[in-house]
């Protein structure tokens, strides 16, 4: 019998694949196309500590195998989330991760508090949203990162993931996030791009820089993964591009112990119950009881 | 919520009706209520979304899609023969549960797709259709609706002239229109002046379709709103059009 759970940052999901913030809401909305229980986890939006309306349409621009969004964080704040959607959402039978961006170290610091009191099972500190306009990204820098992951470390009693971005320095900052405490680093955010308006000679989006996601960036997100997992020991939570179960074992051999999946949702909707299957009878056909073996065998 | 499905399906037929102008008939059974959208898709990972679609019309084995040939996603759909397969994603949105009295249904450009099967809820609705060229399945309304009013920018099959200059609400009980963002605003400022309801369906870049990305959220006066989930179809008064 194949075992897909994994203990991973505090957690044991019973899988290895995660619905990404900001691509899957509350889980609410994938629930009315399949039963969302099967994921190992579910990422939320990202919450913020007062209510945000998030950027000006366009939001979305599809590049090459890519998609850039500039959404900006919209979301009804910390405190709507626990006291409305968070019920719901403790129904869907899967783990809840609470995403959480915060404008300064101490709304990170508040952030994570209110949330370790929370019904949640952990929080990812997103120090890497491209979208905020003048928000710088934090986790590009270790002394940043030290500090906020500190300071959440010290109110906050469930598993503290950290969700870097894939430039800067990001070994750096992976190395900061673990010596302040981190349970587990997400690697990573989506890349800081830009598309123009050759019509109207400007960016496409209100904030100018968006995120680039989805199989465009694949290939760089699992060389970010491959690197880092040699260079922390807590376990890094793949993310970038994936799609199909071979990217997620992909991730896996490079060192990853679970997986995130985002832009997939929107290519195929029914991608990460599809992706679970797969992970199933791959590790059944090799004849392996978990992952244990796989995991990082590309080093 | 209500049930949406992903399935794959058959292509029956997929016909030019005007220049760059599709209707895409596809087998199944499928149910939309007046005013709901599907995506679609029938390629593998480029481009990375579906693309959101009215519903034009629905059979008691197909549904069928108009839409316009803009980018690579619609060149794609517009290569499909029949016998193809392709993604559909739905019924999708809110749409519009239509209105008691006497109904003006107006449509501009692509606007037309959504007012068939709201005609067919409203055998009493007066159609307004705007086109920029030549008309194209006028005849499809005329079968379902009280009364057909065509106008063309160029003249040619209609009387000369935007849509959204010749309607007039003057008489009506309730108005559902859908087209450009400038002819939508031009008919809720008329729609306003004399107090007649107007309901719009709205237009906008998505990638889920489910309510989850928030990639295709409007303002208005109850604050952010998404229109693939609270949308397509908006109160006008409650747009906060920006002008």
């Amino acid at each position: 019998m194949t075992d897909l759970s994994v203990a991973v940052g505090g957690l044991v999901l019973k899988n290895p694949v995660i619905a990404a913030s900001g691509t899957f809401g509350f889980g609410a909305e994938y629930a009315r196309l399949y039963d969302v229980s099967v994921l190992g986890g579910i990422c939320t939006k990202g919450l913020t500590l007062r209510p945000r309306q998030g950027n000006p349409p366009p939001r979305l621009w599809e590049t090459p195998c890519g998609l850039l969004n500039s959404i900006g964080l919209e979301n009804p704040g910390v405190d709507a989330f626990i006291e409305e959607e968070l019920p719901r959402m403790r129904q869907l039978g899967t783990r809840l991760i609470a995403n959480v961006w915060g404008e300064t170290p101490q709304e990170y610091r508040k952030l994570a508090g209110r949330l370790s009191r929370s019904d949640v099972d952990a929080v990812e500190l997103n120090l890497s949203c491209p979208n905020v306009p003048g928000g710088k990204i934090r986790g590009s820098f270790p002394e940043e990162v030290a500090r906020i992951v500190g300071l959440c470390r010290r109110v906050c009693e469930k598993p503290l993931w950290v969700k870097l971005p894939p430039e800067g320095d990001v070994l750096g900052s992976a190395r900061a996030a673990e010596r302040a405490g981190a349970d587990a680093i997400t690697a990573s955010n989506t890349f800081r791009a830009l598309a123009i308006d050759i019509g109207r000679g400007r960016p496409v989006f209100a904030g100018r820089i968006g995120g680039l996601s989805g199989p465009a960036i694949k290939p760089i997100a699992l060389r970010v993964v491959y690197e880092l997992s040699r260079e922390v020991d807590v376990p890094v939570i793949g993310c970038g591009g994936i799609v199909s179960w071979e990217d997620a074992v992909e991730f896996i051999m490079a060192g990853a112990h679970a997986v995130q999946v985002g832009t997939g949702n929107f290519i195929d909707p029914l991608c990460i119950p599809k992706l679970i299957r797969g992970l199933e009878d791959f590790l059944a056909g090799r004849g392996l009881k978990d992952w244990e073996g796989i995991r990082g065998c590309a080093h | 919520m209500d049930k949406v499905s992903v399935r794959r399906a058959k292509v029956f037929e997929n016909r030019e009706v005007a220049p760059d102008v599709f209707l895409l008939q596809v087998e199944g059974a499928f149910s939309a209520l007046p005013g709901q959208f599907c995506m679609l898709r029938a390629w593998e990972l480029d481009p990375p979304l579906f693309r959101p679609m009215s519903v034009f019309d629905l059979g008691p084995s197909t549904i069928s899609f108009l839409y316009k040939v803009r980018g690579r996603g619609t060149g794609l759909l517009s290569r499909l023969s029949p016998g193809d397969k392709l993604t559909v994603l739905g019924p999708l949105g809110n749409g519009w549960e239509g209105a008691e009295g006497r109904v003006a249904l107006v449509g501009g450009g692509m606007g037309i797709a959504p007012l068939l099967l709201a005609a067919k809820a409203h055998p009493q609705a007066h159609v307004y259709l705007g086109f920029p060229g030549k008309p194209y399945l006028v005849e499809r309304f005329r079968e379902v609706a009280g009364k057909v009013y065509v106008t063309s920018e160029t003249g040619e099959g209609g009387e000369r002239g935007l849509v959204s200059d010749l309607f007039s609400p003057q008489g009506y009980s309730t108005c559902f229109a859908c087209g450009p963002l400038g002819m939508l605003k031009a008919i809720a400022k008329k729609c306003r002046e004399v107090g007649v309801p107007l309901y719009v369906s709205l237009e906008e870049r998505m990638a889920c379709g489910l309510g989850a990305c928030l990639g295709c959220t409007i303002l208005t006066v109850r604050g952010p709103k998404r229109v693939c989930q609270d949308g397509p179809v908006f109160c006008a008064e409650e747009v906060l059009w920006d002008d």
